[in-house]
């Protein structure tokens, strides 16, 4: 030992003064040295359960001890190394050695690899090795780390020097080296390394080389109101004569009329604000058009109309302009709250308990009219005076355990709970009345989505599958497997033609509707997947995990474009404002943080030349609740953010 | 090996009835059960947590884990709440569960407990454009600190963008302004007659850099007066400190006053300054009372109730017969110090009450404390000089109106005129009939002065003209008697004193911007000859 710590001062002796090449030259007559150092005492341990132990830790303390420049590199090649050697000695039996092997040298893998390491921990016999899905699809699987020539040669030049077989066994048997001529990747690139999940990266790469139509769909009530406004825009620019025939040939042409029955008068109008529209939903205007695979439910026109004097109202929002927060708190929920809903103009908020019942709360009712038809400003006057009435909701019964998902259709006339019955229903707040009840789980269905549109939905359950229902049948229409583990969260894509799910194997999938297939793997988190979003124009995606991270991706080329921590602990929700510049997350650490979208999206194109693309999300404002942890977030149509959390007393 | 040793599969064999366990089967078992609580516990009930949106594991999350394995679930751990584990007194690592025996008598006795209350939705705005409002139903801007400090070490480019706090600033003091307060303050209480201490009298009010000392200065201050009350140089050296402050063109002692002024008028009112009778504390309340009015005059600007309190507190001093003479004597210097104005509008109209009280006080016979008859002929003193200041300044001002003899020989005072018509119906024309009205007028006067004048003698003090002034009074109050009650009026309307019509109440006729001649014949009635030294010559010659 003594003469390690005086090889180490050594060491950095000449690493602070700069002598690069005196180290390197020290370095190699060490790497001679040592096997005939150890020859003896290694040959007596080759068939014993110390030579991993003895083998991992010289190759741990030269790692350390290596080069800056390629220590990063060297110490990658730790972590699989470690975890090997423990299932391989307790393959052999040797149950405890391997138990002081892991102890020994838990430590160093703690902070980047901790919920894996826990879940190893337990197995001390081989069949827990064969049982253990995580143990098994490690030992399926090899491991694939980058690394560069010069670093690879050492690497294998210590090996073989020192004959530690084992070790050697194991870098052949279980890594899988990418080795790139010149300089050592730069140590932030580190996001594949961490993914040393079961799933192979060869399939993952193969999957994400199909092509994803993220685009928009096309004829959405946007792309309408948006070709509307430039119509008559142009008909007032070009002649105003000739206004009431522009009118008709457009309503003929566009298929489906947008406002067919607007005086002109009014048309001018919307000229007027049709110029701001236009900037607003400019995003979502240069997303690809797709055509649907699903046949989709037809909107009644009344509903349309809503909406598109919801889009000509709503509020632009930028890392300039911040929506305004309107939080539902759940008091006294005597810890039962498990999840909460609301639906798309804030007017109904549904809580699942997990004494299996499901409450709604019609907020307009309660005097307080959280209907978005208002303007803000009677809004807020309506606010003031909330605290009289909380007593108006209703309580749904029919399930039979724990309800953990909750979700409005968008027109607000149906909600849909799943729960830990294995069962999904639908309910119509209107008659108070179970309409359907979806069998088809076998295990508890942790979440369910309606599609964009409607009619259709996602759910995801413990059994480890995705499957996409519609309302009028009660067999699912497809099944998606693929998932290593739980699937936890779902989400629809914009255009209704993909669902993402996320998992506790720490992938996000994305899912073809139609074929069922999985479209793109998504690797990169480091703990299970807690919430997804999908930005409006349908190219990006977040994700968020149990340890407060939250990535943004690129579906189209499944790159992760802004990894990075953003909160303390859970992150419970997600969400894309509707014109895609802003993301808000609701965590358990009691804060709603908001996020720039646009500047790190920029700023990714700028640098996708350079392929190096780690540029952090953009933090533009925290804000703390009273310790309420975020259950939920929406934004409303007209860019009103809506949050719901249960008060905890702590 | 395992965590679960052997021992405690063997206790669960034997608890389900199974006896001869052979060592090796329970060896090998522990390792597997321990496998199995972890799978249970680490990745199932964890999920059910998670699901639950919770970070705290409770026995349901459990029970749900146990039910996705399809083993039966455990039985008697119904409450929704985390347990609360108690740690095992001399274990480093060992909990359990408080889980008491209760008795069913005790239960069903037991009030019912209340009913939980129903689970609500409250909505609130959490922000407003970005801003967060401040609501009750909003976390406090505290609980902002410590995660916005953790973003800023995060990333340092938001800066701009967090939250702006105000952090509580604490004072820091040099080592240097410490060494000068301390020793200052050792001075003063030590040491108040050196040299030493004059010499940081000058530096407390030329040095610039003291200005952090102030507060401490002033709560000082605060703090000594009230404790050495008895102890009249340490009193005094804290009213030499006060000057010094405020001398001090450096310092910004406005925000301070509230503390400082209480010491004052406490040295200028209080009911015993000093311990020993010989304590010359009658110069003390003078140096006050001058400091209280140069705060007044300085500040009274900012503070526009400031003079309004100072006064109101005097005279209420004054004004309370029950009140000792010392503090009568303070309140009258404070109010004289704030200026002839005041002594005119609020010393005035009490001026003969007030004396009729003090008479007894002053006579030989009357009071045989000689302590207490000096403290009145203080006083006195005091009341003469202030009104006496008063009516120089009232003549200064106005000579003019000196100037036509007719109208200062006419001139009346309303208070004989009101007591002329108490006395007769008939006042209006009095003019008929002088020497019953004089007799009438002089009664009260006369008698003040005749006493005022043997007691001067007696002292041998004030003046030695005692029989003139006297004589002098006579004449003169007899003098306007000529003049009807009407005439005064209109003579007021002519000289535009904007006095309401026949207004015959003293008090408020004093407090009317009346002329001089007036205040100088009641003073002069009241006080006796003695007034006269206020007077400017001419006048003087004037009216004698």
């Amino acid at each position: 030992m003594e003469e390690e710590e005086l090889q180490k001062a050594v060491l950095t002796y000449l690493r602070k003064k700069g002598f690069t090449k005196t180290e390197l030259a020290l370095q190699e007559e060490q790497q001679n040295r040592l096997p005939s150092h150890s020859d003896l005492p290694l040959s007596r341990l080759e068939n014993s359960p110390g030579r991993y132990k003895n083998g991992y830790s010289k190759l741990r303390s030269w790692a350390h001890c290596s080069l800056d420049l390629y220590k990063h590199e060297l110490l990658r090649v730790l972590y699989p190394v470690y975890i090997h050697c423990f299932m391989d000695l307790v393959a052999e039996g040797h149950m405890q050695d391997a138990r002081e092997f892991f102890q020994n040298f838990r430590e160093d893998h703690e902070l980047m690899h901790l919920r894996d390491l826990q879940k190893l921990e337990g197995i001390l016999s081989p069949s827990h090795l064969e049982e253990m899905e995580l143990a098994r699809s490690l030992r399926q699987n090899k491991v694939r780390i980058k690394i560069c020539e010069y670093s690879y040669d050492l690497l294998l030049q210590y090996l073989q020097k020192t004959q530690s077989f084992s070790i050697l066994g194991i870098v052949n048997e279980r890594i899988n080296f990418e080795v790139s001529p010149g300089q050592p990747i730069s140590i932030s690139d580190d996001a594949e390394v961490v993914a040393l999940v079961g799933s192979s990266h060869d399939l993952a790469k193969h999957i994400n080389q199909k092509e994803v139509r993220w685009g928009l769909l096309e004829d959405s009530v946007e792309e309408r109101l948006e070709k509307g406004n430039s119509d008559s825009e142009k008909a007032e620019d070009e002649n105003k004569e000739i206004e009431p025939e522009e009118n008709k040939k457009r309503s003929a042409g566009g298929g489906k009329q947008t406002a067919p029955s607007k005086k002109s008068k009014k048309d001018k109008l919307v000229a007027a604000t049709g110029k701001n529209v236009r900037s607003e939903t400019s995003t979502v205007a240069v997303a690809p058009r797709v055509k649907p695979e699903l046949t989709l439910p037809v909107m009644p026109m009344e509903v349309e109309k809503m909406i598109i004097n919801d889009l000509r109202n709503r509020v632009q929002l930028s890392s300039m302009a911040l929506p305004s927060v309107c939080f539902y708190t759940f008091i006294n929920s005597h810890n039962g709250l498990n999840c909460s809903a609301i639906s798309q103009d804030g007017s109904f908020v549904v809580g699942g308990f997990s004494d299996s019942s499901l409450k709604v709360w019609d907020m307009s009712k309660i005097g307080q009219s959280a209907t978005l038809g208002e303007d803000q400003s009677t809004f807020n006057e309506h606010l003031v005076g909330t605290e009289e009435g909380k007593s108006s909701c209703t309580v749904f019964h029919g399930h039979s355990g724990p309800i953990y998902s909750a979700t409005f259709s968008p027109l607000g006339d149906f909600l849909l709970s799943s729960s830990s019955d294995s069962t999904i229903r639908l309910w119509s707040p209107k008659l108070n009345a179970n309409l359907v009840c979806y069998k088809g789980h076998n295990y508890p269905v942790w979440d369910v989505q309606f599609s964009p549109f409607g009619h259709y939905f996602a759910s995801s359950s413990h059994d480890r599958t995705a499957r996409i229902w519609s309302m009028d049948r009660i067999q699912p229409l497809r099944i998606m497997a693929g998932h290593l583990s739980d699937v936890d969260c779902v989400q629809w894509h914009a255009n209704c033609n993909y669902i993402a799910t996320g998992s506790s194997d720490k992938t996000v999938r994305l899912w073809d509707v139609q074929t069922g297939e999985c479209a793109r793997i998504f690797i990169g988190h480091r703990s299970t997947i807690l919430s997804l979003a999908m930005s409006p124009d349908g190219r990006f995606m977040a994700s968020g995990d149990e340890d407060g991270a939250i990535m943004i991706w690129d579906l189209s080329s499944s790159r992760c474009i802004s990894p990075l921590m953003g909160h303390n602990s859970c992150v419970w929700s997600l969400a894309f404002s509707r014109e895609g510049s802003l993301l808000a997350s609701g965590s358990a650490d009691c804060t709603l943080k908001l996020w720039d979208v646009t500047s790190s999206v920029k700023g990714q194109k700028i640098e996708e030349s350079k392929t190096s693309t780690t540029n952090r999300l953009r933090l533009l404002r925290a804000l703390p609740t009273k310790s309420t942890p975020v259950y939920t977030l929406q934004f409303s149509r007209r860019n009103l953010l809506l949050a719901a959390g249960a008060l905890s007393k702590c | 090996m395992s965590i679960v040793p052997k021992e405690t599969i063997e206790v669960v064999a034997q608890s389900i009835g199974i006896s001869n366990l052979s060592p090796e089967v329970s060896l090998a078992l522990a390792p597997d059960v321990e496998y199995r609580l972890r799978e249970i516990m680490q990745v199932e009930a964890i999920k059910c947590m998670r699901h639950s949106k919770r970070t705290v594991l409770t026995a349901e999350d459990v029970d749900s884990a146990l039910s996705l394995r399809n083993v039966e679930p455990i039985y008697g751990f119904a409450s929704t709440d985390p347990l609360r584990f108690k740690k095992a007194v001399g274990h480093k690592d060992l909990f359990y569960l408080d889980d008491r025996d209760l008795d069913f008598k005790e239960v069903i006795d037991s009030p019912l407990p209340k009913a939980p209350l129903e689970t609500a939705v409250v909505a609130h705005w959490l922000a407003i454009e970005g801003v967060q409002p401040a609501i009750p139903e909003n976390s406090p801007v505290e609980a902002i600190v410590s995660p916005s400090e953790n973003k800023k070490s995060e990333n340092t480019k938001e800066d701009g963008l967090l939250v702006d706090l105000k952090l509580p600033v604490k004072h820091v003091l040099s080592r240097e302004l410490q060494l000068y307060f301390d020793k200052i303050t050792e001075l003063t209480v030590t040491r108040p007659e050196s040299n030493l201490f004059k010499e940081a009298l000058v530096s407390l009010a030329m040095d610039s850099g003291i200005h952090p000392l102030v507060p401490y200065f002033s709560y000082f201050i605060a703090d000594e007066v009230a404790r050495s009350l008895n102890d009249l140089p340490i009193l005094f050296a804290l009213m030499r400190v006060v000057r010094s402050l405020l001398q001090n063109p450096h310092i910004h002692i406005e925000p301070y006053l509230h503390q400082l002024m209480p010491s004052i008028i406490t040295c200028v009112v209080a009911k015993r300054l000093g311990s020993r009778i010989a304590d010359n504390h009658w110069e003390l309340r003078d140096f006050s009372a001058n400091l209280a009015a140069s705060v007044c005059r300085r500040y009274g600007h900012v503070y526009h109730n400031l003079q309004s309190r100072l006064t109101k507190t005097l005279i209420n001093a004054f004004l309370d017969p029950s009140k000792a003479l010392t503090q009568h004597y303070g309140a009258i210097q404070g109010l004289a110090a704030l200026g002839p104005s005041v002594i005119r509008l609020l010393v005035l109209p009490n001026l003969e009450p007030y004396l009729q009280l003090l008479e007894p006080e002053m006579q030989l016979e009357k009071q045989k404390n000689e302590m207490k008859r000096k403290e009145a002929w203080r006083v006195y003193g005091a009341l003469q000089c202030a009104t006496g200041k008063c009516l120089y300044e009232r003549l200064k001002m106005m000579p003019t109106l000196l100037s036509p003899p007719k109208h200062g020989v006419w001139r009346i005072n309303p208070r004989i005129a009101i007591s002329r018509i108490k006395r007769k119906l008939s006042t209006n024309n009095s003019s008929q009939q002088p020497p019953f009205k004089k007799m009438a007028v002089d009664g009260p006067a006369g008698t003040i002065q005749a006493i005022a004048t043997t007691t001067a003698n007696l002292q041998g003090a004030e003046d030695g003209f005692a029989p003139q002034s006297s004589g002098a009074g006579t004449a003169q109050s007899s003098a306007p008697g000529q003049v009807s009650i009407d005439s005064i009026g209109s003579r007021r309307e002519k000289g535009g004193s904007g006095a309401p019509k026949g207004s015959v109440v003293l008090a408020q006729a004093w407090k009317e911007d009346l002329d001089a001649g007036n205040l100088l014949s009641s003073l002069f009635q009241l006080f006796g000859e003695g007034i006269l030294s206020f007077t400017q010559s001419p006048e003087k010659s004037f009216f004698l």
